[in-house]
């Protein structure tokens, strides 16, 4: 039985010759970032091994046999490689990929850097998970955020990486201050600030006094829902109403927790304080009073 | 040929005396009491004002310092700042003895053209028409010391071109438009309006508007311009509004409000209390928001200006309309102001609410 | 150098029996450099009121010199509102040297053209002599010097030099009907209505009608002309060329006329249109500083223009142009300019009063020196630099800029980290505003006030210079508020104030002080919600041949005119009377024998 004839065994033969003359170049299929690659070659003679990749363009002299070490630094961008060795007139080329290392940074964007106390869904923080040389690591990796006010127990929320980025939306806490905003792998870890402000006030109310001519309006320590202060330089409106006196009105701010205001002292007339979109109590002025 | 040289001259001296008589005449004429209060009005628009003294009534208790500073301001208020324009006079009484003139005043200021009307007392002083300036009143401010405690806020930027990725600056206020309308009024389509600031910073805002055709494509883009308060403390709110001159609604299909806010340095003083608000009818039977302005604390406001937000039965925004003060806010002593309203609009008004922006020369 | 040729040898007073030879042109040129070469060479004008503006057009021909649409003011605008021979004469010399020095050379040279025009114009009136000194004084006018260097005026000076050499020749046409007359004097008038068409039209009206008058009046002298021309000819003859040159020069500027005659523009209040029996300070800046030491000889010039006969016409010229100068103090330039007179600086008749009267001044100058000899000549001397330096004196004390200050700051500012895709508004700048827009590659809305685009929000105010928008009352102030309500539409982001008045309107329209300069003398305020300025297209198309007329017509007049003048100088006439030699002047023969 004649399985091949002589001219399929002649092609088979000299296939196998050019490429075993071809297998010049031995790379790995894979280098990951940071820890280099070893690039042999076979034969004997000089030749130019080029390597081309992101960012990349080196070129060694060798001789055919020589193994080329090439450092993490000198591949340092992932991505896909090649080696071109040429000798005399003969080109042989390899294509060799550089994965991502290991998490060494962490980019971490955390918006808004103000946000009101108590609100759900409120921040949001996004992790863009990076190696040592800012190749983003598209492996699926735990992520580790943490939300806390100074003095408080930070609350802890675990999300895995997908494709090299993370991200999370978490309510505000009831605390004002400067809340950490953390976002950790392992040891590596990223911090931000997201200043947590009181929200609007709540229970507004006010005292009047008579002040010479005038009423001195004041209103108690302005909190919000929470009970945090609201900061000074927020905006209090004290109106009064005084029939044929017709109205007035002072934009007074808060320093100090409080609002002061002096309003005309007309008998009979209605005072009211306001915050934005939020009212207080009413006084009615009259009599003695 | 010296008759001739002596004949040119002459004719040139009569041209020359022809000139200045014209235009003596023109500002010094005293004989009627139009006339008088036109010649007045010359020497204040010339701001001469020892002239302008002279033509007052003497023995009225006028006191000379209080009369410049009537007409020519002081503390850096706008009429520091101002001259006066035109004058349109018309005569509501008069008599041998005396006369009322009322003065339509425009003058040129700082923040545009300002008009004003004024009535004018004039009274014949043997012969001579002079007008009878009245006295101003004795200021009633005791002077005593009022603390004041200072609150500001000031932004420190990181340098922008080093910045680490995915770090940046605080962000912009959060500002909110809480209320909008959209009418025609005069051959114009004005946008009406309030922002809020609810944030807990102080913030910028500005908005424009673009008005949008059937097919989508833009006709006109105007900004709110100073009908606004631009500087916004936490939780305070300004009207808005923008004119779009010569539009009418009917060819708009919609609007685009693109409001700017920015993170800004601002201070919370001075405080101004608005008192005594009242819509009344003015001398011409117009409908007029009054009242009066007052510093609260220790401060002066040099320029005023006061913004009203007029709103109907169900507390839509039916009207926006501002002023500017002429007169400096001192401290603890009441400045009145007028802002016009809408006499169409009048009667539909049921609420309304003053904003004062201000602007002080020592601002930055 | 233009070779002088007396067409007339009039001797009035039989003064000419002098021994005393006639000042050669070339000193007076010399004379010019003498004074007003160290001044223009500390580029004084460069401060002055208009010189900045001058350099800022020269500008855009130097660098565009067919294409008139400049984006640089008004969001764009057609330099065609501007009369551009001097701009484009500045334009050309600032290739060799810069800008400004450019604008000096060219200064120059007009202060020479204007002595030699004066002298030139002076000798169809007075003898040789005479009209030398008429030169001289022409050197020294204080008129001359508020021109140059307070009012930086050169298409205004320019324009007069160019006219009164042409209205030379006009005479020289009118009687002798020569060719060579005619084109160099059309050459010389389209020249002078291309740098100032509205000076051009007054300073020819009123040099030319004594000049005709003249002509005719010399029609039957047969001292003067032995071919006696009719009256006739003579007056058609002048009226042809007037006219022709008045159609070319219509032709040229077609672009011009339209921004004229159709744009309304508010004038500042300006002090040569007040009444200056009731406003002395007026009185001497526009009237008695430019008149200087002619005022002292207003009785000679009136005794004199009107005793002899042949002089009325120049002295009348005279009398018109001094009753336009005295401004609002007579009602006559009210009256005869109509609406024109608001936006009319009136001193520039005061200039042409005191040129007039040159003639009969440098008589008078003859006569007291072959008087009094050494002392006249002192005095004389005295009060022309006097007169010359009065204007100085006043402007280094009234300086038309108060506060100079440096503008390379915002120049700076505005050329770096893309500033210049927005537009950007100066206020109170006054004088340096156009040296912004030279130095700036950003464009602004504003622009010089005398002519250009007028923006549509403000077209209904006639204010069309922010820079200085209180001077023009509510009106410009409106204007302003109008143009900034727009800025969005016009990219214009950035305001450098100069002065406090205009803060208010800023802050409340929500600009904001982001930047101090000069130690806060100059403020920038800036607007955040203003996107870049997009390209504004030209309002309107100017022809192919309009804008080939326009770039190529004026230079090419001075440049054939001078050439004409250089190349075909008219023979010299030696019309003066030879006095008999007297004894000691006899020669000596004894050597000879």
């Amino acid at each position: 039985m004649k399985i091949l004839n002589p001219r399929t065994l002649l092609s088979i033969l000299v296939l196998c010759c050019s490429s075993a003359f071809a297998q010049e170049l031995k790379v790995p299929q894979t280098a990951v970032d940071g820890d280099g690659v070893n690039i042999g070659t076979t034969g004997s003679g000089s030749a130019t091994l080029y390597i081309t990749g992101p960012g990349t363009a080196l070129k060694r002299e060798l001789r055919r046999g020589d193994t080329i070490s090439l450092t993490g630094d000198e591949i340092a961008y992932a991505g896909r490689y090649t080696a071109v060795l040429k000798s005399g007139s003969e080109t042989t080329a390899q294509n060799f990929y550089v994965v991502a290392g290991k998490p060494a940074k962490l980019n971490f964007m955390a918006r808004p850097s103000r946000v009101p106390v108590a609100q759900p869904n409120v921040i949001s923080g996004v992790v863009f998970v990076l190696d040592r040389d800012d190749n983003l690591v598209t492996a699926p990796t735990p992520v580790n955020f943490q939300l806390g006010v100074n003095g408080s127990a930070a609350a802890s929320h675990p999300v895995t990486s997908k494709n090299g980025v993370a991200w999370i939306k978490a309510a505000s806490g009831k605390q004002e201050g400067a809340a950490q905003f953390t976002a950790s792998i392992g040891d590596v870890s990223a911090k931000r600030v997201v200043q947590q402000v009181a929200s609007d006030p709540c229970n507004l109310r006010m005292k009047a006094q008579p002040a010479g001519s005038s009423i001195e309006v004041q209103t108690e320590p302005i909190k919000d829902c929470s009970g945090n202060p609201v900061p000074d330089g927020t905006i209090v409106t004290f109106s009064e109403t005084a029939g044929a006196h017709g109205r007035s009105t002072v934009d007074a701010r808060v320093k100090h927790g409080i609002a002061r205001a002096t309003l005309p002292a007309n008998p009979g007339a209605t005072l009211s304080v306001a915050s934005g979109v939020v009212l207080g109590n009413e006084i009615r002025w009259g009599g003695g009073q | 040929m010296k008759l001739g040289a002596i004949v040119m001259i002459v004719i040139l001296l009569l041209l020359m005396g022809a000139g200045t008589v014209q235009q003596a005449t023109k500002h010094a004429n005293t004989n009627t009491p139009e006339a008088a209060l036109r010649s007045f009005l010359d020497q204040v628009r010339a701001k001469h004002w020892d002239e302008a003294y002279s033509m007052t009534q003497p023995g009225a208790g006028v006191d000379k310092d209080a009369f410049v500073k009537d007409l020519g301001g002081n503390n850096g208020s706008l009429k520091t700042i101002s001259s006066l324009q035109n004058e349109n006079t018309k005569i509501l009484r008069q008599s041998s003895n005396d006369a009322d003139i009322r003065a339509e005043l425009q003058w040129s200021t700082a923040v545009g053209a300002l008009h004003e009307t004024r009535d004018f007392k004039m009274v014949n002083d043997d012969g001579e028409w002079r007008v009878a300036w009245p006295a101003a009143p004795k200021s009633q401010a005791v002077a005593k010391a009022l603390p004041t405690t200072y609150l500001r806020w000031d932004v420190v930027q990181r340098g922008s071109a080093k910045d680490e990725w995915g770090v940046q600056n605080v962000e912009p206020p959060r500002m909110r438009i809480i209320s909008m309308n959209a009418i025609e009024n005069q051959g114009d389509v004005v946008i009406l309006g309030e922002v809020v600031n609810e944030d807990t910073v102080p913030g910028f805002v500005a908005i424009n508007a673009i008005l949008l055709d059937k097919d989508g494509n833009s006709i006109a883009e105007e900004s709110s311009f100073d009908k606004i308060s631009h500087t916004l403390l936490p939780k305070e709110i300004s009207p808005f509004r923008i004119d779009f001159p010569n539009r009418k609604l009917a060819e708009i299909k919609s609007v685009r409000i693109s409001p700017t806010n920015i993170l800004v340095p601002a201070a919370a003083d001075p405080v101004v209390g608005v008192m005594n608000q009242r819509i009344e009818k003015d001398q011409d039977g117009k409908s007029i928001l009054r009242g009066d302005l007052v510093v609260q604390g220790g401060q002066t406001v040099n320029i005023p200006h006061v913004l009203a937000t007029f709103y109907d039965r169900t507390g839509k925004v039916i009207w926006v309309s501002d002023g500017y003060v002429d007169r400096a806010l001192l401290p603890q002593q009441a400045v009145p102001f007028t802002v016009n309203l809408r006499d169409d609009l009048a009667g539909q008004v049921q609420n309304y609410r003053i904003t004062v922006n201000y602007y002080n020369s020592n601002r930055s | 150098m233009l070779s002088i040729s007396p067409v007339r040898g009039y001797s009035p007073g039989k003064a000419s029996t002098t021994v005393t030879p006639a000042l050669p042109m070339a000193a007076i040129a010399f004379l010019v450099l003498a004074v007003h070469g160290p001044l223009l060479l500390m580029q004084l004008p460069a401060a002055s009121e208009g010189g900045s503006t001058q350099i800022f057009l020269a500008q855009h021909y130097a660098q565009s010199w067919f294409n008139p649409w400049n984006e640089k003011w008004f969001a764009g605008f057609s330099q065609t509102g501007y009369p551009p021979l001097t701009q484009q004469w500045v334009g050309l010399a600032s290739h060799l040297m810069s800008l400004t020095a450019a604008y000096m050379l060219v200064q120059l040279c007009v202060v020479i053209l204007l002595a030699i025009g004066t002298f030139r114009f002076a000798r169809l009136w007075v003898d040789e002599r005479s009209a030398g000194y008429a030169a001289i004084g022409s050197i020294f006018l204080g008129s001359l010097s508020v021109l140059v260097y307070q009012a930086g005026d050169l298409p205004a000076t320019a324009s007069t030099a160019l006219a009164i050499n042409g209205v030379v020749y006009l005479y020289g046409w009118a009687r002798k009907a020569r060719f060579l007359s005619l084109l160099k004097g059309l050459l010389l008038l389209v020249a002078a209505a291309t740098a100032d068409p509205v000076t051009a039209f007054f300073g020819t009206a009123l040099f030319a009608l004594p000049v005709i008058v003249a002509a005719w009046m010399d029609h039957g002298d047969r001292d003067v002309d032995a071919d006696r021309p009719s009256p006739i000819a003579v007056l058609i003859r002048a009226v042809l060329m007037l006219a022709i040159a008045g159609v070319v020069a219509v032709v040229v500027l077609a672009p011009f006329w339209p921004s004229f005659f159709t744009q309304h523009r508010l004038a500042i209040a300006n002090g040569s249109r007040d009444n200056f029996l009731l406003n002395f300070s007026s009185a001497v800046n526009y009237w008695l500083i430019p008149m200087g030491a002619v005022v002292l000889a207003l009785p000679y010039i009136f005794l004199s223009g009107l005793a002899e006969r042949r002089l009325r016409p120049l002295f009348f010229a005279f009398y018109i142009a001094l009753i336009f100068g005295l401004g609002g103090t007579t009602p006559v330039a009210r009256i005869v300019l109509g609406r024109f007179y608001e936006s009319f600086s009136l001193d520039r008749f005061t200039f042409w009063a005191t040129l007039l009267a040159l003639p009969i001044l440098g008589e008078l100058a003859s006569r007291l020196i072959e008087r009094y000899s050494i002392k006249a000549s002192i005095g004389l001397g005295v009060a022309a630099v006097l007169t010359f330096a009065m204007p100085l004196a006043y402007m280094a004390a009234h300086p038309a800029n108060t506060n100079p200050f440096r503008t390379d700051p915002v120049i700076g500012f505005l050329n770096r980290d893309n500033h210049d895709r927005f537009r950007y508004l100066t206020l109170g700048f006054g004088p340096q505003f156009a040296e912004v827009g030279a130095g700036a590659n950003a464009s602004t809305v504003d622009g010089d006030p005398s002519a250009g685009r007028t923006l549509p929000e403000v077209a209904a105010f006639g204010v069309t210079h922010f820079d200085a928008a209180r001077n023009y009352g509510s009106d410009g102030m409106e204007a302003l508020r109008a143009v900034l309500k727009h800025a969005s539409q016009y990219g214009l982001k950035f305001i450098f104030v100069r002065d406090r008045y205009y803060e208010p309107l800023l802050a409340f329209a929500g600009w904001r002080q982001v930047e101090s300069y000069e130690n806060g003398n100059v403020t920038l305020w800036s607007k955040e919600d203003v996107p870049p300025a997009r390209k504004i297209e030209p309002t309107t198309v100017i022809p192919y041949l309009e804008r080939m007329l326009w770039g190529i017509v004026p230079v090419l007049c001075t440049l054939l005119a001078f050439g004409l003048i250089l190349v075909t100088p008219e023979r010299r006439r030696t019309a003066e009377t030879i006095p008999f030699p007297t004894a000691e002047t006899t020669p000596r023969m004894q050597e000879a024998r």
